[in-house]
This record gives C-alpha cells, sequence and structure tokens, in this order.
C-alpha cells in the first residue's frame, strides 16, 4: 500500500527516530511503512491520522480507483 | 545557599537525548533479562559437562548432568522466559509483533517437517535417533533469521 508518510514527515523536519518517539513505535516500524514493506494495523493508521491531523485516506493509498470521484 | 528541590529537578531534567519511553525501557528490560537469564544457564550448563568433549558445545550433549543442576536450571528457564515473553509482548510494536508472528509460524514449520521425518527414518533404522535439541536449536535458528528479516529488511 502506498503512503504519504515520508513526505509529511520531512515537511515537518521530523527524523525516522523522532516520528517513531510520537507515535510510541520503533524507528524500524516507521522505516517499514514509509517503504511500503508493512502496512500498520488500524490502531497505529488512527494514531497517524491524529498526529497528522488529517484523514487515513489521504495518508495511505490502497490503489482503488472506483467509488470516490472527488 | 538553599536551593529549591523543584530548581534542582528541572535542571535535572534537561537531558540531552529524548528520554526512552515506558515501552522501550519494558523492551529492553525484557531483551536484558531473557539474555541475562540465557547466559546464566549456559555458562552454568558449560561448568557442568564433565566429558571435556563438548566443549563450547554443552547445549548437543547427550552426557548426564547432575540432578541439582538439571531442577534449577529448568525453574530458571520456566520463570525466566515467562517473565521475560510477558514483559516482551507487553512492550513490542506491532510491526515487531508481525514479525514476531510469522518467526514462530516458520520455525513451528520447521519442527512439524523434521521432526515426523527424522522420527519415520530413525525407525525405519535409516537414521540415527531424532535429537531434541537440535530440533529445538534448528527452530530457534529458523526463528531468529526470520524475525531479523522482517524487522530489519
Amino acid at each position: 500500500m502506498n503512503n504519504k508518510l515520508k513526505v509529511l514527515r520531512a515537511m515537518r523536519n521530523w527524523s525516522q527516530a523522532e516520528l517513531a518517539d510520537r507515535l510510541d513505535v520503533s524507528r524500524q516500524a516507521v522505516n517499514a511503512i514509509e517503504t511500503g514493506k508493512y502496512d500498520p494495523s488500524l490502531p497505529l493508521a488512527f494514531k497517524l491520522a491524529r498526529l497528522f491531523d488529517m484523514p487515513i485516506e489521504e495518508i495511505f493509498d490502497d490503489g482503488f480507483e472506483g467509488g470516490d470521484d472527488e | 545557599m538553599m536551593v529549591s528541590k523543584e530548581a534542582t529537578m528541572s535542571d535535572a531534567s534537561k537531558p540531552a537525548k529524548r528520554p526512552m519511553s515506558p515501552r522501550r525501557k519494558r523492551y529492553w528490560t525484557a531483551l536484558g533479562l531473557a539474555g541475562a537469564f540465557g547466559g546464566v544457564l549456559g555458562a552454568w550448563m558449560q561448568m557442568t559437562q564433565t566429558d571435556g568433549a563438548t566443549i563450547g558445545l554443552a547445549l548437543l550433549s547427550n552426557s548426564a548432568l547432575p540432578a541439582n543442576f538439571a531442577i534449577g536450571s529448568s525453574i530458571v528457564w520456566v520463570v525466566g522466559m515467562a517473565i521475560s515473553l510477558i514483559l516482551y509482548h507487553r512492550s513490542v510494536d506491532d510491526h515487531e509483533e508481525r514479525a514476531y508472528l510469522w518467526a514462530g509460524t516458520a520455525a513451528w514449520y520447521t519442527l512439524t517437517l523434521a521432526a515426523p521425518t527424522w522420527w519415520v527414518l530413525h525407525r525405519a533404522s535409516l537414521a540415527p535417533a531424532p535429537d531434541v535439541m537440535l530440533l529445538f536449536l534448528g527452530a530457534l535458528a529458523v526463528n531468529a533469521i526470520v524475525w531479523l528479516w522482517l524487522k530489519y529488511r
């Protein structure tokens, strides 16, 4: 699943370790999400959405193109 | 000169590095405890080896062990592992939990494939008797490789 985590993090000038601290996960977890090797659990996805103050679907993209035409 | 307790605490609370979260503290405590228990058991087991033929490989030896060591090490293993694992599972994030679950699954499949195969071959006199510790260490090695790969790739 694609995501904008790296961009959102860079916009705030946070290192992976800093973001990991804010989410209370390991730096490896942040790296794995950013590189698409790991899709976070729903609770972690909500935590990310709250941290960046945006909906989950604006951070993550599952590639589904039908339905939402906005 | 009187220095208030609050002022002292305020000065002292300016660490150069970000302090560890309670989760990370639990995590490293769990790993440290597991390592300490393992180290103590390994050293203790090596010291009880009397045959001298398996120096450094005490885990693979099938020579007799003193009863007090067998009882003591069993208690340390069960209690130590239980405490360490409870702490570990209370502190891992979901990325590592997933790595742990897949590593455990791979280790279980290793055991599922190897143990019955070896046992059947032995009963047909095509292989030596199954070695429990060799099976355990094989599964443990697979577990470690998969866990490390999923966590650090």
